[in-house]
């Protein structure tokens, strides 16, 4: 039942993210000599003005953890069956304008991580196909990362961005209203309800308090992040196009498997740019995500579908795995650059393999599951990329290939049975 | 219908033509057979390297090529690879060309080893450096134009001519070097001559030289052990001594000078003022000294070598009253400090070195707080131990300086870790460096303030490095004040949401019996 909740904790962390934001706003100040400083003034001089920045940045990444747990957990008990698929086209409408949320807000502060960070990230629209000079051009408001960008980023991050959440929050909230939450396929028969107001209602704000506990601890005694790279918002030094773009720069942990996924693209593949292709794969897989609710075809007969079930552990291993080859994870020690690679590919995959193993073990054991496939050819992927030293996307192919033929097989074997069944 | 293999009959004539205007431009026929020439197992003798530079020459060096082809000053294939494998700038090639001593001195089949110039590329055979041609092509004079005849006489248009200038020793020029430094002044010593070349070359070497113990040695004594201008400037390689590769350059100075003075059996015999045999150790020690690591090993080029304290051409040893003016030329702080001291009038009572009486000469090394101090053992204590007994103010002082300093120093570890500690925790730590900039400062001043020897010239940066310290100790007890509060606030609101938690847990098992 602690699934239900998560909703509700990524709508706290948006207030808490609203109320600070307006807080920030009275101080910040964007323009080139402005955006820095004032930001300087408001964490070092401003009273309790660190402990707001300490809260909205917390709360910006709680808010994109919980979102994720929120969209899985309504993934896996499948909540997005028929009539609720636009609540769930809603939800995944507020986690795009949440990860837009996180990409304009961190440039904000104009400091130099912030600055390369985003030189890094918008470069990659470049590889959109004929319009992606253009659509380079819009979004950085000109050539390159200057203070225009952060201007229209500005623009996005305080009028446009929130208008839009909150028109599609409420969207999402009436649906939820009307439609009520959904129940999981193994319930037969619905239990008896729980009134909203006030069990439902006082729980939430039961948990909401504790999240505020937790936020307001981080904050206080981690006021720069957890130090973990991708989640750190020191301030460091102003951005200076002039500077030398340091080494090792990384996006945002929710952007990192994303940057990892590029990287093991080749800059030519088959005729195409890699990033190119790269984009493609990813609009592919987001796109995927997307239309979720009408690819599952068994669901929407409210029938058990373990192959969605599977496909979304698949994606939670495909990404685990990305990230923490993004980390650097085990890329420590003598060697060379390639032996880093190698031997973080294998770190990340042995963490990967051990936690793909105990969801097996579980799903198989508590839950009962037996349809492994999409799981175990993402397992298949990262063995062949981190033992075997398969490249990336040659172990992806034979994964996929592997999985499709096995699928195919148990296809032509339950529609032989069915018609031995007949006869 | 024979109108077509009459124009194809044409063009093909054209195009061979063409092709052959474009393999021979600039080139005549001997010139072609000499590039390519094979050898006896078939294989090209002019390399691929050197063809490639061959085919980059502009039209005036290969129509230069072809006429000492023709003059039969180059006639074989090897010698012709040997000046393309100098791959030398235009402007040098043409120098090469011009000169047929060059020319004829570098071919192996008319030359005997002794009088051949070869490009030493192979380890084996390698030539004496002053018959290296790479070097010769290399030096200053050369690229001047002034070669090989400037100093040996002759022509070296001419096909023969080996009329040596009259200043040339025909023989025992090896036995008494004095000529050389004669020979290289006719030049070096004529400032009308040398502004031709070099306007802001100095024209007073031989001067300079004639009044050093170099040059007392060498022209006085009549002892050829002692060094002349080759000995530092090489013979036919001279470079500019700004070109890293010269002897002269500041880093390869220490070297240079080391070739005699680190060799005992070159220096055997020379002695000092006072009698005592020149020691051959300053060398190993320059190098171990905080100036010699930093000019050989960090490459610092504003670190002294052998000649900014000796000189150059009227090197010779400082002398005591020498030893500070030589020290001064960086140290200017400290040098002018240490002339208003009671020092200085102590050591020249004593006909003490200056500086070198504390840090020493060829082996000094990096200072440290503890020499000051009035324990057995540092340097401050022990002198005054043994010669200013009857001051009661020098060990008071020495104590002072001593801790003054090593406080300031400790402040400066202690106030650094701690900043950074406190940014960590995310309170604003720019007043506390600020402070901790001013403490730095007025520390490095305070030792450089030492020289003065005096408690209150000492003070007046002493003190405020001491007031910074305070300032520091303030602020970051502030920001440890500010770090208890943020707890404090922390508690008191969690204190708060938990009563409110259990408030509406109470309340909702209240409402769900």
């Amino acid at each position: 039942m602690g699934w239900y909740y998560l909703g509700g904790i990524t709508m706290f962390f948006f207030i808490v993210q609203v109320v600070t934001g307006v807080l920030l706003l009275m101080y910040f100040q964007p323009g080139e000599a402005t955006a820095y400083e004032s930001i300087r003034f408001l964490t070092t001089k401003v009273p309790f003005g660190w402990l707001i920045r300490s809260v909205h940045s917390w709360s910006a990444h709680l808010m994109i953890i919980s979102l994720v747990l929120h969209m899985f957990s309504t993934m896996m008990l499948k909540a997005y069956r028929p009539p609720r698929e636009l609540t769930w086209v809603s939800g995944y409408i507020l986690f795009l304008l949440t990860l837009g949320f996180g990409f304009s807000g961190y440039l904000l502060p104009w400091n130099k991580l912030a600055f390369f960070a985003t030189t890094v990230g918008t470069n990659i629209v470049r590889s959109v196909p004929l319009i992606g000079d253009w659509l380079l051009q819009v979004l950085r408001g000109g050539q390159d990362v200057t203070i225009n960008t952060l201007y229209r980023f500005f623009a996005a991050h305080v009028v446009i961005l929130p208008l839009a959440f909150v028109g599609v929050i409420s969207l999402h909230l009436l649906f939820i209203q009307r439609q009520g939450m959904a129940l999981p396929i193994s319930a037969k028969v619905a239990p008896r309800g729980m009134k909203f107001f006030p069990s439902f209602a006082l729980r939430d704000v039961l948990l909401w308090l504790a999240c505020l506990m937790l936020l307001v601890t981080l904050a206080v005694f981690l006021p720069y992040g957890p130090g973990i790279p991708g989640m750190d918002w020191e301030l460091g030094s102003k951005a200076d196009a002039m500077a030398p773009a340091y080494a090792g720069i990384k996006p945002e942990w929710y952007f990192l498997w994303e940057y990892q996924l590029l990287k093991e693209f080749p800059p030519h593949f088959f005729g195409l740019e890699g990033p190119q292709v790269c984009l493609l794969l990813i609009t592919v897989l987001l796109a995927i995500w997307a239309i979720i609710p009408w690819l599952d075809q068994r669901a929407r007969r409210d029938k058990p579908s373990p192959a969605f079930s599977d496909f979304g552990w698949a994606a939670i291993l495909f990404l685990t795995y990305l990230t923490l080859m993004g980390w650097d994870i085990g890329a420590s020690g003598p060697g060379n650059d390639l032996a880093l690679v190698h031997r973080s590919a294998r770190v990340c995959a042995s963490w990967t393999l051990v936690a793909g193993a105990v969801v097996i073990a579980i799903r198989y054991w508590r839950f009962e599951h037996r349809w492994f496939v999409l799981t175990g050819a993402a397992l298949l992927q990262m063995a062949l990329h981190g033992f075997v030293g398969v490249s990336y996307l040659l172990a992806g192919v034979i994964s996929v290939v592997i999985a499709a033929i096995a699928i195919t097989a148990s296809y032509f074997m339950r529609s032989r049975a069915d018609e031995k069944g007949g006869i | 219908m024979r109108t077509i293999p009459i124009i194809v009959g044409i063009l093909l004539i054209l195009a061979a033509t063409f092709a052959a205007e474009q393999s021979s431009a600039g080139t005549s026929p001997e010139l072609a057979a000499m590039l390519d020439a094979k050898d006896k197992d078939g294989k090209p003798i002019i390399t691929q390297e050197q063809r490639t530079y061959f085919n980059g020459l502009n039209d005036n060096l290969k129509e230069l090529l072809n006429q000492v082809v023709q003059k039969k000053v180059v006639t074989r294939p090897e010698h012709l690879g040997l000046l393309l494998a100098l791959q030398l700038r235009p402007q040098k090639m043409e120098l090469v060309l011009q000169n047929n001593c060059i020319l004829c001195h570098s071919d192996s089949e008319t030359q005997s080893s002794e009088d051949l110039f070869t490009l030493g590329s192979d380890s084996h055979h390698s030539p004496p450096s002053h018959m290296n041609l790479k070097e010769i092509v290399e030096d200053t004079h050369f690229r001047r134009g002034l070669s090989c005849a400037g100093c040996h006489g002759g022509d070296p248009t001419a096909a023969f001519g080996h009329a040596f200038v009259k200043e040339w020793p025909e023989s025992g020029r090896q036995a008494n070097r004095e000529w050389i430094v004669q020979f290289c002044a006719r030049c070096h010593s004529d400032p009308t001559f040398m502004h031709q070349f070099n306007p802001a070359l100095p024209t007073d070497q031989l001067a300079k030289f004639k009044s050093s113990p170099h040059g007392l040695t060498l022209l006085e004594k009549h002892d050829s052990r002692a060094p002349q201008c080759i000995s530092c400037h090489g013979v036919h390689g001279i470079r500019p001594a700004k070109d890293p590769q010269s002897k002269v350059y500041a880093q390869r100075v220490p070297e240079t000078c080391g070739a005699c003075h680190a060799n005992a059996t070159t220096m055997a015999g020379f002695t000092r003022a006072d009698g005592s045999p020149l020691p051959t150790t300053q060398l190993a020690e320059y190098r171990t000294s905080v100036h010699g690591r930093a000019l050989l090993e960090r490459g610092d080029l504003g670190a002294p070598a052998c000649n900014t304290c000796h000189g150059n051409h009227a090197a010779s040893p400082p002398g005591v009253a020498g030893v500070s003016r030589s020290c001064s030329l960086c140290h200017s702080a400290n040098a002018s400090l240490f002339d208003g001291s009671k020092h200085k009038q102590a050591f020249d009572s004593h006909n003490w070195p200056e500086c070198g009486k504390c840090h020493g000469d060829h082996a000094i090394a990096k200072t440290h707080d503890s020499m000051l101090s009035s324990a057995p053992g540092a340097l401050c204590g022990d002198c005054h131990r043994q010669y200013a007994k009857d001051d009661p103010k020098c060990i008071p002082t020495a104590d002072y300086f001593h801790q003054t300093i090593t406080r300031m120093d400790e402040a400066q570890t202690r106030f650094g870790a701690i900043s950074e500690k406190l940014a960590a925790k995310g309170l604003d730590v720019e007043p506390i460096n600020n402070q901790l900039t001013d403490l730095t400062d007025n520390l490095k001043k305070s030792r450089t303030y030492v020289h003065s020897f005096s408690r209150d010239t000492f003070q007046q940066v002493a003190l405020p490095g001491e007031e910074a310290i305070q300032r520091t100790d303030t602020l970051v007890d502030k920001a440890h004040e500010e770090y208890k509060y943020r707890q404090v606030g922390l508690a008191a609101s969690i204190a708060l949401i938990g009563f409110l938690i259990l408030a509406i847990y109470l309340k909702l098992r209240q409402l769900e019996k």
